[in-house]
């Protein structure tokens, strides 16, 4: 028996350098998204009297980005079509809760109900009114577009037509906040943030493991076979539209208690619900939760490091988001090139 | 001549009216022609003309030049800057599909907004800025000033649609459509799609801010106001409503929108006075954005359906 084993053919041993670079090239994934992991706990400790104030009060307030953001991505991904008029349904949810909320004197949790259900079933009626006929004439990809634009100009304006310009509050009953890592935050701002969180975790086990959900995931993925399959496309739709409205809807409430309910309370938010669907929407809704959080951490960290400059922020994130976008679009094209 | 019969408000409202087909038919080029769906027509517009008011206010020109020297030359560096953003947003959405498109070009328009306002240094903020006409020195009035203004713009709009008219007969106009209609397959065949929506988004671009350019400079005064949704609104309604696919499509779809809600009911109607304040304005949004979905849903040609297709149009779908 021979110890002398022919080592010929096994490869020999690259040098590091090659080594490490085949470690960057074959795991660019994880790779990154360690050095992104690490780098930003480095900045949060390195800041951590700012990154307080930005995690709480970014998670605080823009927690209904998140919620809106789900929303969203589940009618984007579900049926394909991009809807500026989304915008609306997140507004109108808003005036639905503090109508319930100031004329029959509701408490905010319960105008929660309404707000979420009359953005579901507007969403809905959308769906019906707009949406279909349009898909039934073949409307193109960019004229979709166009057309939910057209759909959100009319509602948008139509508020401002009914309720004028004026911010309208909702009223409730001031609140001791509550103190979190030495910082007061309102108590509502809590619920959304905890409410956010809920809903999105219910959505994603609906979408991931009920029968539903199941059938949603089917139709998405093959109209004629879900229906051979037994599945009735026209309920399906029709649930998903009003998920997505419902999502919308608590999300508009949420932002109206927290800070004023105003006709172009969605517009103003729609350009963050879009880039936190298209960034975040490539993995997945879990992915979208992640970019609509951190891009509310993002946003007020940056204002509070700018000091007090909101727009400079505003500006700032959406750049940062859309070279994001445009960065890994990139990678992807060179991937389906293959 | 006597001009009384010409109120101030309609040459404001021809002037308006004939920026709105400008920047239709530019969108034309983008949208009807090579597939780009253009949500930030205003922020290239507003580009323009806040380009112009900076270098035409904040840059110390030397006397030499005179008024219409530095006139000129902020004119070119207004319609530089815009191109420059052009190539800049077409770098960056010229491979995405609609919604990436949608995303950069809107942002586009907001950053734009926000600069504005905040800028304040050299924008003026929210008040916005006062900027010089170069016709003052002449001393001949409001209105023959607005006047030639108006005929300045209807000069750059007729060049603008001769090049459309141009482009539809021209080989480029035919790569044009080749890569809105079906672009993997015109990559296929060779041709490089990215290179022409990049260098057709900038030139519309460019065109976009000059449009804006002149509207600043009729309107001798610079604002964040002037540069809201409405102005990608109207050119949008404009184009869809005359059909996006043809040479004529923008100026019949203006003039059938804008030119008929500016001038015919802004003018003629017998309306109560309280309305135009407030009213009016908001009317007009809720009005466009109907007719948009309408002729989205039952005229996706435009109002002129199959009416005499562009020849070019017709010879690619028979070949």
């Amino acid at each position: 028996m021979s110890l002398d084993i022919d080592r010929t053919d096994e490869a020999p041993v690259p040098p590091l350098g090659k080594r490490v670079q085949e470690l960057l090239e074959t795991r660019p994934g994880r790779i990154g998204v360690w050095v992104a992991a690490l780098g930003a706990l480095a900045l949060v400790v390195a800041f951590w009297s700012l990154a307080r104030k930005a995690l709480i009060f970014g998670l605080a307030e823009e927690a209904p980005l998140a919620l809106a953001a789900v929303g969203f991505a589940l009618l984007y991904r579900l049926t394909g079509i991009i809807n500026v008029a989304y915008a609306e349904t997140v507004t109108l949810g808003a005036y639905f809760g503090m109508w319930f909320n100031t004329t029959f004197g509701w408490n905010f949790y319960l105008s929660l109900i309404p707000a979420a259900l009359g953005a579901g079933v507007l969403s809905v009626i959308t769906y019906f009114a707009f949406f279909r006929p349009a898909h039934n004439r073949n409307v193109g990809v960019v004229e979709m577009i166009i057309l939910s634009f057209g759909l959100s100009i009319v509602l948008r304006y139509g508020l401002q037509l009914i309720f004028g310009h004026e911010q309208r509050y909702f009223k409730v009953p001031f609140q001791n906040p509550i103190r979190i890592l030495g910082l007061g935050v309102p108590p509502f701002r809590v619920t959304a943030l905890a409410g956010v969180v809920a809903g999105a975790l219910i959505l994603y086990w609906f979408i991931q493991k009920t029968r539903l959900g199941i059938q949603i995931r089917a139709l998405a993925g093959d109209e004629k076979l879900a229906q051979v399959s037994g599945i009735n496309p026209m309920a399906v739709t029709v649930l998903i539209w009003f998920i997505a409205g419902v999502a919308g809807g608590a999300a508009g409430a949420f932002y109206g208690v927290g800070a004023s309910v105003r006709p172009l309370l969605g517009w103003s938010k729609f350009l963050y619900i879009l880039l936190a669907v298209l960034v975040g929407g490539a993995r997945g809704l879990r992915g979208v939760i992640v970019a609509g959080l951190g891009m509310g951490v993002l946003l007020s960290g940056l204002t509070l490091a700018i000091k007090g400059q909101g727009l400079y922020s505003e500006i700032l994130v959406v750049l940062l988001f859309i070279i994001i976008l445009k960065l890994r679009r990139n990678r992807m094209s060179e991937a389906a090139k293959v | 001549m006597s001009i009384d019969w010409l109120s101030a408000y309609l040459i404001y409202a021809l002037f308006t009216v004939a920026g709105t087909v400008g920047l239709a038919q530019l969108l034309h080029l983008q949208m009807g022609l090579a597939g780009i769906g253009n949500f930030g027509i205003v922020g290239f517009f507003g580009l323009g003309m806040y380009a112009w008011g900076v270098f035409q206010v904040r840059i110390p020109w030397p006397d030499a030049l005179g008024d219409w020297g530095s006139f000129f030359l902020s004119l070119v560096m207004a319609v530089i800057v815009s191109g420059l953003a052009g190539l800049l947003i077409g770098w960056v959405i010229a491979d995405l599909e609609g919604d990436g498109v949608l995303v950069g070009t809107l942002g586009f328009a907001t950053i734009m907004y926000s600069l504005a306002l905040s800028e304040k240094r050299w924008t003026g903020g929210a008040e916005g800025m006062a900027v010089p006409d170069p016709l003052r020195t002449f001393n001949w009035g409001v209105k023959p000033m607005s006047l030639f203004w108006l005929g300045v713009m209807i000069l750059l709009v007729v060049g603008i649609t001769y090049y459309v008219a141009r482009v539809h007969r021209s080989p480029y106009g035919r790569l044009l459509i080749a890569v809105g209609q079906n672009e993997p397959l015109a990559r296929s065949l060779g041709k490089p799609t990215f290179r022409t929506k990049l260098i057709l988004f900038a030139l519309g671009s460019a065109g976009m801010g000059l449009v804006g350019a002149v509207f600043g400079v009729m309107n001798h005064f610079i604002r964040p106001t002037e540069i809201g949704i409405e102005v990608t609104l109207a050119a949008m309604v404009g184009l869809v409503m005359g059909g996006s696919a043809r040479v004529w499509g923008a100026i019949v779809g203006v003039l059938l929108t804008a030119g008929l809600f500016d001038i015919v009911v802004q003018i003629y109607l017998p309306l109560p006075d309280s309305w135009y304040q407030i009213t009016l304005p908001v009317v007009r949004e809720i009005v466009f954005g109907a007719m948009l979905i309408l002729v989205l849903l039952w005229r996706p040609l435009g109002v002129l359906g199959d009416m005499r297709r562009d020849k070019l149009v017709e010879r690619l779908g028979s070949g």
